[in-house]
């Protein structure tokens, strides 16, 4: 497929679209759970090349620098150049991959075809790194059969949790056809790929979805519930959260951005459906009378919601019973599992368990040991 | 009674085998039988000696489980931390510089199960167990930040880490770069993979002298400007979190590549948000 680039562009060097693209990424979060291999000053990994095939785009996604009718400048890299700047990245031990999003070249077909050119002149280069796209929504099945066939991890970006909320901010797309329909058959995909036997030793990430924080009306818990329905049934992992920041000359851009804490308090009830078995009607306690979260621990708030079970004795209570005590994890809670009897709170410690905070909620061998002091300390 | 044993996996657990039947035998360690014939000429030692691992060809999976019985990988599997398993955690130990492999044998000896190696409640498993973290650590730091170039084709990087982790680092750039020669030189040493590109063995070491005879085709590489305007790129400057990035991004790791430092630098400094090249933009 030709290349075409749009009149502005011409004058940009590789280094200057490079950027420009590169710059369009900066939010979305890319974890795939391998070696990062920098930090940018903001503490965030730098795993995966992220960039943008183009900036120009069709759509008019009301949160977005790069919806048309905004002013900015477009630039566009070609799956040739993107392919040469992630081998060098690889090659030099900068990255481990590619992350590859896009405006809208025309239409979601054209722009998946592109950035599955990319992705196969990779693979057929003989690239083994990671790869990773998040593709348009309403991308015909056709090509996410493709797709799974060279990436690692693909999938469409939610943005928000219902039609209603997603016809607001993103017009030129429909939520149950474009979005929740392509997310079931990104999990089918996943499923059949997997069950590939030998399949090339490269490893199928799971179902993978993006939300904006802060851009629609939904709230918290509205958040929280899709999640954990996207969990049960499209096989969801864990989601991305992206803060609503507004940009001028958009539709949004006299709209409050959406602060940085409620990003990092909405990964924390991720976590807690992802790795602590809790589902979403298990935190409906947690949130304000409106639905929102509180810019505080969401497992200290559920503990004390459930105060009444509490301090649980370390060395009888089940697994899922010691998931709810804060400051321990998954894995602290299964080494205790596998070290009792515990004697003490050094041992507990030593496991990796965060004493200050788990104090008011545990007794070992029959004894609480905790004052007044520790348990404002767990409770601020 | 003396049992002089060869600091390998297999030497390990053979001599902790040996040790459970003698447990007041003394060990000395070597790792081949000259150093070791050297250590008890220099010791004037004239008891009984039993040599252990330096001819043996036993499999590291049936003296393991010989010696934390068949469900010696459960732990393993079962732990959500990514512990290595117990043959791995024997090879890192023995890859510390501080490393005692007397020590190693008498923990493993001691040790009745897996699980105690990693939630160790004696001393000397505690210290083992710290042995194996800090190699692992640099280990990781490596594979995070170092960068190699290119040089005469072979994808070359020159390190200096603390512990005996050349090889294991050499393996696994191979294995990121099937298609390369990959070279990983400290000192005057070079431990080469994928050598099969340039007429060698797969893995081997050679003397980096060695190395600067060989050649292979040329690969040009201008990549260092590029990923500095990336790294840029992906800075969002309302959520700077020095604290956080520094921890992440340690001053003595990043010491391993130019490039890593130069973030470091600018996890530090932050980024000028003001460059000459900016006044000529629209
Ligand atoms: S489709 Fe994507 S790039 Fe285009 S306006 Fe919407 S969010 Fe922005």
């Amino acid at each position: 497929m030709s290349y075409v680039k749009t009149p502005n562009e011409a004058h940009k060097t590789l280094t200057e679209r490079m950027r420009y693209l590169a710059s369009g990424t900066k939010y979305d979060s890319c974890n795939q759970s391998a070696v990062c291999h920098a930090f940018a000053p903001d503490g965030r990994c730098i795993q995966l090349y992220k960039t943008l095939l183009t900036n120009y785009c069709s759509g008019e996604c009301t949160y977005c620098p790069n919806r048309c009718e905004r002013d900015t400048p477009r630039v566009s890299l070609s799956p040739d150049e993107v392919v040469k700047i992630t081998w060098s990245f690889y090659r030099r031990n900068a990255v481990e991959g590619l992350f590859l999003s896009s405006g809208v070249i025309g239409d979601a077909e054209n722009t998946s075809e592109k950035q599955l050119e990319v992705a196969r002149k990779l693979r057929a280069q003989g690239f083994q790194g990671y790869i990773h796209m998040r593709l348009m929504p309403g991308t015909p099945k056709y090509l996410l059969e493709e797709i799974a066939d060279v990436a690692n991890k693909f999938g469409v970006n939610a943005e928000t949790t219902s039609s209603i909320n997603y016809s607001e901010v993103c017009p030129n797309f429909d939520y149950t056809n474009d979005v929740l329909q392509r997310l079931k058959w990104t999990k089918e995909l996943i499923i059949e790929k997997r069950k590939e036997v030998g399949y090339g030793g490269r490893i199928i990430g799971a179902n993978d979805t993006q939300f904006v924080v802060g851009a629609a009306d939904e709230s918290d818990r509205d958040i929280v519930h899709t999640v954990n329905k996207f969990m049960d049934k499209y096989d969801l992992r864990r989601p991305y959260f992206m803060s609503f920041d507004p940009v001028a000359d958009t539709p949004l851009e006299h709209n409050t951005p959406s602060p940085q804490w409620r990003e990092v308090r909405l990964y924390q009830t991720s976590y807690l459906l992802k790795d602590y078995g809790l589902k979403a009607k298990d935190l409906d306690e947690i949130y304000t009378d409106k639905g929102f979260l509180k810019d505080q621990d969401p497992k200290i708030l559920l503990a004390q919601s459930n105060a009444e079970i509490f301090p649980i004795d370390i060395n009888n209570a089940s697994q899922q019973e010691l998931l709810l005590v804060p400051g321990i994890g998954p894995v602290s809670a299964s080494r205790i599992m596998q070290s009792r009897p515990i004697n003490c709170e050094q041992e507990l410690a030593r496991m990796g368990v965060v004493i200050t905070r788990a104090r008011p909620y545990i007794k070992i061998k029959g004894r609480c040991q905790t004052n007044l002091s520790a348990f404002m300390e767990a409770c601020s | 009674m003396i049992i002089g044993f060869r600091t390998t996996v297999e030497g390990v657990l053979l001599t902790c085998l040996k040790l459970r039947q003698l447990p007041d035998a003394q060990l000395m360690f070597a790792e081949d039988l000259e150093e070791l014939q050297r250590k008890i000429d220099f010791a004037g030692l004239e008891t009984d000696l039993e040599l252990v691992g330096f001819e043996s060809a036993a499999s590291t999976t049936e003296l393991i489980a010989r010696v934390f019985g068949k469900h010696w990988n459960r732990h393993v599997k079962f732990s959500r931390r990514k512990e290595p398993d117990p043959i791995h955690f024997i090879d890192l130990v023995l890859r510390h510089a501080d490393c005692d492999p007397s020590e190693l044998v008498r923990t493993l000896s001691l040790s009745e199960d897996v699980p105690s190696l990693f939630s160790g409640k004696m001393q000397l498993q505690k210290r083992c167990y710290r042995c194996m973290r800090e190699v692992n650590l640099s280990y990781q730091r490596l594979c995070m930040f170092a960068r190699p170039a290119f040089v005469r084709g072979i994808l070359t990087v020159d390190i200096k880490p603390e512990h005996r982790i050349e090889d294991m680092f050499c393996r696994w750039l191979a294995r990121k770069n099937p298609d390369l020669p990959v070279a990983v030189v400290h000192g005057d040493k070079a431990w080469i993979g994928n050598g099969h590109f340039v007429g060698l063995d797969r893995f081997i070491v050679v003397t980096s002298l060695f190395m600067g005879n060989l050649e292979a085709m040329n690969v040009s590489d201008e990549v260092e400007e590029l990923w500095d305007v990336y790294y840029d790129s992906q800075m969002i400057d309302s959520r700077r979190n020095k604290k956080h990035a520094k921890k992440f991004q340690p001053k003595a790791a990043s010491s391993v590549s130019g490039m890593s430092m130069k973030d470091r630098y600018k996890v530090e400094r932050g980024i000028s948000p003001c460059k000459l090249g900016d006044f000529f933009e629209i």
